[in-house]
């Protein structure tokens, strides 16, 4: 088969549009095809991935709106592959999940269900492939609206409110971004040479110091908001206690990551002297989320929310690293986006499971006891408990060890304090599963083994969650070489960065 | 003087046929409906009627298609023939026919007579042409109030509905307050260039540096600024609009929402990039200041209003504070960026106006949002089309909404003046609260008991969504022509929004013929 | 890959293909099936182990330093952690005691937790234990070492709640798995701090070029030592890090015999034994090691003189016993330590197998208080107890006074302050003998409670109600909790073939290392510490004659007065209780570390998170940072829509307004 990555791309919405025209019976299976295929093409990317080079590979690049210099350019590299690969895994399981989820979504309209999902995926796939800084920001935009009909539509209580909420909120970051990307452009091209957002381009050209600040922020205001990040996490609970687990698996499995993405994508390589003048900040933010995060994560009872707290900890341990400004956490941010989004889905799904063995109650005081019954589920769940708390041997271990090891040799008062975080992960997340799974069983729990279907669903993850942390090395190999490039830039910029201030002297006559 | 008078005399003007065909034929079709509409036959009336209208305009704008790439002036320069020209004619007549066929079963052209709400309805797209041709401060005023009159009459064309008539009354006595002061605005510049015609105005601007600071000059601009504000619905000369779109029958509505702002900004954009462009630093920065409020005050204004008429007005007004942000900037690309979002911004508004005619006639709700409840479940091939305008209005990706915001904040950060650019994208943020509110309503609320469309329809999920089905067949045959344009305008805008260069080509021309760099 | 390597990653290898196969497997299997699997796989284990030993010592004394490599773990922009395990006298010393005791403690769990319903389970878990400790010891690198120690961490709170539906068995399982976290992280920023000067995160390579990297007592390298430290005391139960191993007595007792008596808390020893290189550079983190291990040995022995509950009289004395090894291998005396290691798991893994056996006769009763006269009922038991008392009791010839003796005289032999540690170990040596045989005299001597009479009718007592001893609440014997049977060794081969070879080796043990006579110890792990200073040191003659002595009467000293107290006069313990209340009170509740700990740590993160929960949340994120934003817009909106009267005078009026600003505006700003 061709590698052409625009396959790839568009493949789901084809299969969504599909089931949006065909009987209703169709449109799971189509759905579910749609993303198997994907899955194919994406593991086939990874095997074939060349580690040894550093540069895109399987690049597509055409004009798309010329008087724009907007280009629809495409490619794979260290940074995104395993992200790819992630939303691969993870639709695919979802999907699944959602054709035998609960009987009450069967009712209403499956096929405009199974087309956001497609869309949801194209425009995450977009984002996640796109080389031009317009196009980024096409699909980071698109992203939200499957996810706003999907809440709106299938979601839990007050359902619309919340949808409302999550999405202005997480836009308003985003149509920042939108005009900061545009000045990026705009600017970047300093009249001269023609208007062009192409990541090529852009990596040429350079901006001054003063507009590096002010676009960097407008940046990171969006991607904090979409991670969330402490203290822009305000849509977060509302959210996910709306969302259809399904969907939240995928929300917070992906989406969260495509933001961290955006870091190292963007603000590096576009913003370095900003980078570097605001790492201080980051780095406190990402400290800040990792306690917030973690503290709220074990007391609240609500599980979605101890999962939606973790993952605010688990997303302050990836911005640490990205701002480690250096390689080792650079490595260590993008094998944990993976891990997490490999951990977290997992975990909302056996959320489910549990809630439906606790008469539909999603607090943990009214679960317990069910190890009794299912141990099969225990043990599957016990294994994602000790990958969320990034125990040694877990891949997310060697990802938290590359990030503090990084953050260790610039800023290593900051990775002592965030180191305590490891240790109130270990808090929530056992807490989470000793008390859902053991002590005595609760009242209004019935205790039973998952189904098989349900093994369909958590199995295959589980296995890559082992797979992975038997042998991280077969991600860290594949963006080794991206990541140094990143990290490591030419001297030219650097000898700028170190004389900014002089050059601004210059330029202003 | 005489001598003056004896040289006109002499030199009388010879009239380029060919450029005038767009404007004569729909002079014409007017004339023909105005008379048609006597006859007693109730066929001829609401059959030929209508589609006569259409005819003549469809021909008009054949005739602008025919005429492009030709620059020429026209009647000794009072009127200007160029790509703007053309481009906004065709953009007039594609909305006269649409309202025609959004009136086709309508209230309206019933109670008012077909003929003259046909013929008024010609009369004020044929202002609007003139107007935006005009190049000299005569004909601007002339087509001004071409177009105001008929459409004073027209928003009172439903003489049964108290607020109609309201609507009419409040516009027509506003409306002349605006147009007055636009006169003045015309009279002052013309008092301090003494000259009429824009290339003139700009000559003599070009020639003398110390007329920028001359005060006649000054309140002039400011006059045109406000006279034409006005009609263009820019803060705080907005206040006339939520309750005149509110009023006005809903194909009226729809009229002005998108001919009206294009007829507005077609002329503002001719008076200040080709006469008043030497001074551009005079009225750049106030101008840009209005765009900043309007685009604030109508995306608060729009905030909580259960009126999707009154929504959309205030809507209108925000769009009309992006669109004020091409202008400023008093480039070539702010020009073609502003241009774009016209085109846009009709196509957006059609589809939402067209669903919200459907509705008035479905429901007894009349053009509450509520009259949208469960519209998803109920009728596709209304909920897409609004869900698409409504995004689309709201900006986001993958529409012309998009495309067009991206370009205007383009045109605004190249102009240096990219904080305009972050207002406009903060206005589109308190927007989401409102667009989202109407998807809303179409997807996540229930059908209402009294929209007994909704509730009779079995659910969807039997019949194909986007394929109509036995539940669409009814509505079809009720008003198949009114979701027929809420369907291809829906398409258009995502059509635009994937492949807009067809569009920004358009727009390039248009953009050369003002000759701006 | 040569033998060395093979027999190595066998070694490692059983164990986890039992784990697998039991978890897999091991409910279908009938009966002990699972058991027998799992004990096959430890039996394999331990003679690969053997294997291991006979091909090392094949090898040249220069060449006893094996790495095998199996592949590339996180080798990555400067970091070069591979899956690497390095086969040395010292990792070969200890993957047989760990392994031997391993197949001893399974050996006898097949039969004692016999009816338990969660059977199957239990021994996956064991053997994952094994694998884990394996893992620990053979690692070759800092990352591998710290997945063994955290996979020995997990196994070990998976095991403490092995009956999961008792409330008190989870709260003791997230205390210990936390705070072994704790120390895992103190291992990672140790590893941080010298991975930052030596670049690499092998042993080998750190080692080797160790003196070229750090001064002595580099500041960073004592911060990273000190740091390793907090690991080895978190995982080696010592003050502070200690109150974890008292409550992980809720664990089944074979359980407290392997994990948390013989191998895993002996993890800090051989953490400080394999850093000797890098503490010996530091001695200033090296004396705090010393100083540690000495108070934990002081205290844990005065509290283990109070404690009823039989099991955590063991655990303190475990404290105790562990404090003596920290103190040695931080003072240099690692051959020592390790003999000392060795020797305690022996002598302490058969204690608890006897007091499992008592405990199984009691029905799962653990109170010294309801003891008693089990002597006649249950010979073997009270033998094997009293075999492994006089081994803890460092009585002549028994291994524990050898190994004991060793380490003290070696830090007398420091001189200067550690004599104060010589003298703090011998009162030790006391407390020892004291609290050991206060425990064996309680339990067997005096007369017979109702238990052992029935005992001796030849019946093991079960009560009609089956409660937790801790709280007395009610409990069924499904999965979750004991099972309804109880196996006592006088009944069951394979629990007395465990204790018998344990006694045989308790005994026997301490001939390895006889001062003057025997040196196998030394000899044999000698290349381990080829470069180390400390490590080749004779002691004078008098020194060690004097220690040999010393040893013996202080240990006998304390036997006797535990006889006159508790034999001797009954009551007479309540007397001094009575006399020296507030004593006896602050031992009783454990010098009161675990109150000092949640007033400290515990009560603070949960006022935090409450405080975020309610307050924080609440008040900033979504009142300041939402409502806010959103306050403003509504009020922007109310304003505008006032605004809009509908009135056209009003219209009229505002248009006009707003012309003149424009107006005024050109005029006179322009």
């Amino acid at each position: 088969m061709t590698l052409h990555l625009s396959i790839m791309l568009w493949i789901p919405l084809a299969f969504g549009l599909a089931g949006l025209l065909l009987p209703a019976r169709l449109a799971p299976k189509l759905a579910l095809a749609g993303t198997l295929l994907v899955l194919g093409y994406a593991i086939t990317y990874v095997v074939g991935f060349q580690s040894s080079q550093g540069a895109l590979q399987y690049v597509t690049d055409e004009t798309w709106i010329a008087e724009l210099g907007i280009s629809y350019a495409l490619g794979l590299d260290g940074l995104n592959l395993f992200l790819v690969l992630l939303t691969a895994i993870l639709w695919f399981s979802c999907t699944l999940w959602a054709t035998f989820w609960t009987p009450e979504h069967a009712a209403d309209n499956p096929r405009l269900f199974y087309f956001h999902l497609a869309l949801a995926q194209t425009s995450v796939l977009g984002a996640l492939l796109a080389q031009d800084l317009a196009l980024f920001v096409v699909f980071f935009d698109l992203m939200l609206v499957p996810f706003f009909f999907l809440t709106g539509i299938w979601g839990g209580a007050r359902r619309v409110h919340a949808t409302m909420k999550l999405v202005i909120y997480t836009l308003v970051g985003s149509l920042l971004m939108l005009t900061a990307a545009v000045a990026t452009g705009v600017l970047a091209a300093e009249g001269t040479d023609p208007v062009s957002f192409a990541f090529a381009d852009l990596a040429q050209r350079s901006l001054s110091s003063s507009t590096q600040n002010w676009l960097f922020l407008a940046f990171a205001a969006a991607f904090l908001v979409k991670m969330p990040a402490f203290p822009f996490h305000g849509w977060m609970p509302d959210g996910y206690k709306a969302m259809p687990l399904p969907v939240l698996a995928l929300f917070s499995g992906v989406l969260s990551k495509v933001a961290a993405y955006g870091f190292l994508r963007i603000c590096l390589p576009f913003f370095p002297d900003a980078s570097a003048h605001f790492q201080t900040l980051m780095l406190l933010i990402a400290l800040a989320s990792i306690l917030y995060g973690s503290v709220m994560a074990f007391t609240t009872t609500q599980v979605r929310l101890i999962l939606g707290y973790s993952s605010i900890a688990q997303l302050g341990f990836i911005v640490l690293g990205i701002f480690a400004l250096n390689a080792q956490g650079a490595q260590g941010a993008i094998l944990q986006s993976f891990n997490h989004g490999l951990v977290v889905a997992p975990a909302f799904f056996i959320v489910a499971l549990l809630s439906a063995r606790a008469g539909g109650s999603e607090d943990l005081r009214d679960m317990g006891g069910i190890a009794t019954r299912a141990p099969v589920l225990t043990t599957l769940f016990l294994i994602v408990t000790f990958a969320t708390l990034a125990m040694p041997g877990s891949s997310n271990f060697v990802g938290e060890f590359l990030i503090l090891l990084g953050v260790f040799e610039t800023k290593m008062a900051i990775a002592i304090i965030a180191s305590s975080g490891v240790v109130l992960a270990a808090t929530y997340a056992l807490r989470l599963f000793i008390r859902s799974v053991h002590n005595r069983t609760g009242p209004r729990v019935e205790a039973r083994e998952m189904e098989r279907r349900d093994g369909l669903v958590l199995v295959p993850l589980v296995l890559a969650i082992l797979a992975i942390a038997l042998y991280p090395q077969f991600a860290l190999q594949r963006s080794e070489q991206t990541v140094t490039s990143l990290t490591t830039p030419p001297p030219a910029t650097q000898g700028e960065a170190a004389v900014a201030p002089e050059f601004q002297i210059e330029r202003a006559p | 003087m005489i001598d003056v008078v004896a040289a006109s005399k002499i030199a009388s003007p010879e009239i380029d046929w060919a450029g005038l065909s767009p404007l004569i034929a729909v002079f014409a079709g007017a004339l023909i409906v105005l008379m048609l509409g006597l006859m007693r036959s109730r066929a001829i009336r609401e059959i030929a009627v209508p589609s006569l209208s259409i005819a003549s305009l469809a021909v008009a704008g054949g005739l602008a298609v025919w005429q492009w790439g030709e620059r020429s002036d026209l009647l000794a320069g009072a009127l200007r023939l160029d790509e703007l020209t053309l481009l906004l004619t065709l953009l007039f007549c594609v909305a006269g026919i649409a309202t025609v066929v959004l009136s086709w079963r309508h209230v309206a052209p019933r109670e008012a007579a077909h003929g003259e709400y046909h013929a008024l309805l010609l009369t004020s797209i044929a202002g609007m042409i003139v107007l935006v041709a005009a190049q000299n401060l005569v004909s601007v005023f002339l087509g001004f109030e071409l177009l105001s009159i008929p459409l004073y009459v027209l928003c009172a064309t439903e003489m049964r509905r108290a607020s109609s008539l309201e609507s009419g009354l409040k516009y027509l006595v506003v409306g002349s307050v605006g147009s007055a002061t636009l006169l003045y605005g015309l009279a002052f510049l013309y008092g301090a260039t003494g000259a009429t015609d824009f290339a003139a105005i700009a000559g003599a601007l070009a020639a003398s540096a110390d007329l920028a600071s001359d005060p006649l000059l000054l309140t002039g601009i400011a006059l045109s600024i406000v006279g034409l504000g006005f009609k263009a619905s820019v803060a705080p000369f907005h206040q006339w609009t939520p309750d005149v779109y509110e009023g006005a029958p809903t194909p009226i509505t729809a009229f002005m929402a998108v001919a009206t702002k294009a007829a507005a900004f077609g002329i503002i954009l001719r008076l200040f990039d080709v006469a008043l462009i030497d001074v551009s630093l005079d009225w750049g920065p106030p101008l840009a200041a209005l765009a900043a409020l309007t685009i604030v005050v109508g995306n608060v204004g729009a905030l909580g209003q259960s009126s999707l008429k009154r929504l959309l007005a205030y809507s209108s007004v925000a769009q009309a504070g992006y669109m004020l942000a091409g202008v400023v900037v008093a480039s070539r690309l702010g020009l073609q960026a502003t241009l774009f979002y016209l085109v846009v911004y009709l196509v957006m508004n059609l589809a939402a106006f067209a669903v919200i005619v459907a509705r008035e006639r479905e429901t007894p709700l009349g053009d509450d949002i509520a009259s949208l409840n469960g519209l998803g479940a109920s009728r596709p091939l209304l909920a897409w089309p609004m869900t698409i305008a409504m995004l689309a209005l709201a900006g986001f990706p993958a529409t012309a909404g998009f495309i067009g915001k991206f370009y205007l904040i383009d045109a605004a950060v190249d102009g240096n003046y990219a904080w305009l650019g972050v207002f406009i994208v903060v206005g589109s943020m308190i927007s989401l609260a409102y667009y989202l509110k109407v998807i809303a309503a179409i997807w996540m609320r229930p059908a209402e008991e009294s929209s007994t469309s909704a509730v009779a329809l079995p659910p969807p999920s039997a019949e194909p969504v986007l394929s109509g089905g036995s539940d669409e067949a009814t509505g079809m045959s009720a008003q198949g022509e009114v979701v027929g344009v809420a369907v291809l305008f829906g398409a258009l805008t995502i059509v635009l929004g994937v492949v807009p260069s067809p569009l920004f080509n358009l727009v390039r021309d248009a953009g050369e013929a003002l000759g701006l760099l | 890959m040569t033998s060395v390597e093979l027999f190595a990653w066998l070694t490692l290898g059983f164990p986890l293909a039992g784990t697998l196969a039991v978890a897999l497997g091991g409910r279908r299997l009938p009966g002990r099936g699972p058991a027998y699997l799992a004990t096959g796989a430890m039996a394999l284990s331990f003679a690969s182990a053997v294997a291991t030993l006979v091909a090392l010592q094949g090898l040249g004394e220069e060449h006893r330093q094996v790495r095998a490599v199996a592949w590339d773990y996180a080798n990555t922009v400067g970091v070069d952690a591979q899956l690497s395990l390095l086969v040395d006298p010292l990792s070969v010393f200890m993957i047989l005691v760990v392994a031997g005791v391993s197949t001893l403690i399974h050996l006898y769990s097949i039969a004692y937790l016999d009816s338990d319903r969660g059977y199957a389970r239990f021994f996956a878990y064991l053997n994952f234990f094994v694998f884990s400790m394996l893992l620990l010891v053979l690692a070759g690198n800092f990352v591998v070492l710290i997945v063994g120690w955290a996979f020995v961490g997990a196994a070990s709170y998976m095991l403490i709640s092995f009956w999961y539906r008792r409330t008190t068995a989870t709260n003791a399982g997230i205390k210990a798995f936390i705070i072994n976290v704790l120390g895992d992280v103190g291992l990672v920023l140790g590893t941080y701090f010298i991975f930052r000067h030596t670049g690499s995160l092998d042993f080998l390579q750190t080692f080797d070029g160790i003196g070229e990297d750090f001064a002595t007592n580099d500041p960073d390298l004592v911060a990273g030592c000190i740091l390793l430290l907090v690991g080895a005391f978190a995982k080696s139960a010592q003050v502070p890090l200690h109150t974890w191993l008292p409550d992980a007595m809720e664990g089944p007792t074979p359980v407290s015999a392997l994990i948390h008596a013989a191998t895993m808390v002996t993890a800090g020893v051989y953490l400080i034994a394999r850093m000797h290189p890098l503490f010996e550079l530091a001695p200033t983190a090296a004396d705090v090691g010393a100083v540690i291990g000495c108070l934990t040995l002081l205290i844990a022995g005065t509290i283990a003189i109070a404690v009823t509950d039989l099991k955590r009289v063991i655990a303190y004395s475990t404290m105790s016993q562990i404090g003596y090894m920290i103190m040695a291998v931080s003072a240099g005396a690692y051959a020592a330590g390790l003999f000392h290691l060795m020797t305690h798991a022996f002598f302490k893994a058969l204690l608890f197998m006897a007091a499992g056996s008592i405990i199984a006769a009691m029905a799962g009763q653990q109170s010294l208080d309801k003891m008693g006269g089990f002597r006649r009922s249950m010979p073997f038991t009270y033998g094997c107890m009293v075999i492994g008392g006089l081994a803890l009791a460092g009585i002549p010839p028994f291994s524990g006074f050898f190994s004991k003796d060793e380490i003290l005289l070696l830090i007398g032999d420091r001189g200067g302050w550690y004599w104060g540690l010589y003298v703090a170990g011998y009162a030790g040596a006391f407390l020892t003998g004291v609290y050991t045989f206060r425990m064996i005299f309680r339990a067997f001597w005096g007369d017979p409670v109702p238990e052992a009479l029935e005992l001796e009718q030849g019946h093991i007592h079960h009560p009609e109600t089956h409660t937790n001893p801790a709280t007395g609440e009610v409990e069924d014997t499904d999965v979750g909790f004991p099972g309804p049977e109880h196996h006592i060794a006088e009944r069951e081969t394979s629990m007395k073939l465990a204790m018998g070879t344990l006694a045989l080796l308790a005994i026997v043990g301490g001939l390895l290392q006889i001062p003057k006579v025997t040196h196998v110890i030394d000899h044999f792990l000698e290349p381990s510490f080829h470069e180390s200073a400390l490590f080749e040191r004779e002691p004078s003659g008098g020194l060690i004659g004097f220690g040999l002595i010393l040893g013996t009467v202080v240990g006998l000293a304390g036997i006797a007065l535990a006889y006159f107290v508790w034999v001797k006069n009954p009551g007479m313990s309540e007397r001094i209780r009575e006399r020296s209340r507030g004593v006896h009170t602050f031992l009783v509740n454990k010098w009161y570390f675990d109150e000092l700990i949640d007033l400290l740590v515990v009560r603070p993160a949960q006022w935090l998170g409450s405080f975020a929960q309610q307050t924080f949340e609440r008040i900033f994120v979504n009142g300041l940072l939402v409502g806010g934003a959103t306050g403003v817009v509504r009020a922007g909106s109310s304003a505008v829509r006032a605004a809009q009267t509908g009135f056209l005078r009003y219209y009229a009026a505002l248009l006009v307004a707003g012309m003149i600003g424009v107006i005024f505006y050109f005029l006179l700003v322009v």
